[in-house]
């Protein structure tokens, strides 16, 4: 039991007329799997609880003008059973797959995934390959955040009391790539907090060089990021083992170069490669 | 402390409810304090173990995670709805011939999700029910009677003459 009070608004305009005048006293409830945690360990305190989750206009998932629309009230549920996501986003997919049990996938949503602003929320790095923007709603009219700006820091969200995600915009996965992939190492395989993700989108030339690829990272640094070195280093170049492997110690390294080398480098370094490599193998032809 | 106060309506094992409750109060709390359905447990509290799941439109959650006032025009079902007229529902048989309760803690987590899985699907292969089930803990069985038991409530039963 919580010293709280809850609200429900009946459309978007009145979630953000509520935000505008209460919104630095209150919390934006969707699925609540995050915020009861937080309440119940007290690393959350607040005041009004505002749910979103019965909101019709951000619960679409729709392909609009060539570009991949998804609402962010749509469950993990949602993601995995959505014909569209599964042609369009199929690295997204497949984090819908892994992401907690499936008790949580049925009412958590990926704009609080994003919106919790965990290093490790496992939407993340599908989105960033997608290059992905929120499309944030605040009295004002609306704005354009992209994933990456979404974090100031971890659990950090750079979003005013009075904005409300409404729905993220994605390119759709490329006609011609015909890899996808996200993979996460956690402490067991179900339900746990990933301590390294990754996703990753490509596609090769008929003489099997690579010639479109998007690769990001979840977990291992403060926020999320794409890493450019990686994709910069294999286009053009057919992957062998050997190439890949050269790649994921490029990885390795950039991830040392923004954490610092701490003392779980000793296990982050050879697993992020060998999560690299169990990724991206399937390109070896 | 004066709590806020909600009114909330539901169908909860087939029944109309109408109930003011504080805003703050947790589903498992409505479950299990208010309402007196004791067969759903705690025991996390934080969505790890699986022992509060009960179903909500059709959907396995954790109790523990969700607010009273999210069942709000929901219909809930809880272990209690599985055992109708004093007759085992075909899960719960399952679970006994198959030896699949030891403590028995996390049984009524078990039961939902596999009830939840069922209603979507009668025929899951083992690798389904594994992922159906992987937010459920238990830690006396090692959980193979328990995969067993699904399967054997999953096949059609060859129905005994009485």
């Amino acid at each position: 039991m919580f010293d709280v009070a809850y609200i429900r608004p009946n459309n978007l305009s009145e979630a953000l007329d509520f935000l505008n005048a209460k919104g630095a006293e209150s919390k934006i409830l969707a699925g609540g799997t995050d915020i009861m945690v937080d309440l119940r360990s007290g690393t959350l305190n607040t005041r009004h609880l505002l749910d979103v989750s019965r909101l019709d206009d951000i619960k679409k998932i729709e392909v609009l003008d060539g570009k991949l629309s998804i609402g962010a009230a749509v469950t993990i549920a949602e993601l995995l059973e959505s014909e569209t996501i599964a042609a369009s986003a199929p690295a997204l997919r497949r984090a819908a797959d892994k992401f907690a049990s499936k008790q949580i996938r049925n009412v958590a949503t990926i704009g609080g995934n994003v919106a919790h602003c965990s290093p490790c929320g496992d939407t993340i790095p599908p989105l960033l390959i997608h290059q992905a923007q929120a499309v944030v709603a605040n009295p004002q009219g609306q704005r354009n955040v992209t994933i990456e700006e979404m974090a100031s820091g971890p659990y950090h969200c750079s979003l005013h009391p009075n904005e409300l995600i409404t729905h993220f915009i994605l390119e759709p996965k490329p006609p011609e790539v015909d890899f996808a992939d996200f993979q996460k190492i956690g402490r067991r395989q179900e339900l746990a907090i990933a301590r390294m993700s990754m996703a990753a989108m490509a596609s090769k030339e008929d003489d099997d060089s690579i010639s479109f690829l998007r690769f990001a990272l979840g977990s291992c640094t403060p926020t999320p990021h794409r890493f450019y070195e990686i994709e910069d280093f294999l286009m053009g170049k057919i992957p062998t083992e050997d190439v890949l492997w050269q790649a994921g110690k490029i990885l390795a390294e950039k991830m040392l170069d923004i954490t610092g080398r701490r003392p779980s480098a000793i296990y982050k370094e050879p697993a992020i490669q060998g999560l690299f490599m169990r990724m991206m193998s399937p390109l070896i032809q | 402390m004066k709590l806020e106060m909600i009114t909330i309506n539901f169908t909860i094992n087939g029944e109309n409810q109408q109930l003011d409750i504080p805003a703050g109060m947790t589903a498992l709390e409505l479950i299990r304090d208010k309402l007196e359905l004791k067969g759903t447990k705690e025991g996390c509290g934080i969505g790890e173990c699986g022992a509060c799941t009960i179903i909500v439109d059709g959907r396995a959650v954790n109790a523990c995670l969700m607010f009273a006032a999210q069942l709000d025009g929901r219909e809930i079902s809880t272990v209690e709805s599985l055992d109708q007229a004093d007759e085992l529902d075909p899960i719960q048989e399952a679970f006994a011939k198959q030896h699949a309760v030891q403590c028995g803690f996390c049984t009524p987590g078990l039961l939902m999700s596999t009830h939840a899985l069922l209603t979507e699907k009668s025929n899951p292969d083992r690798s389904e029910i594994v992922k159906a089930i992987s937010g459920n803990l238990c830690r006396c069985t090692g959980y193979h009677s328990i995969i067993a038991a699904i399967e054997d409530a999953a096949k059609p039963q060859p129905k005994e003459d009485k």
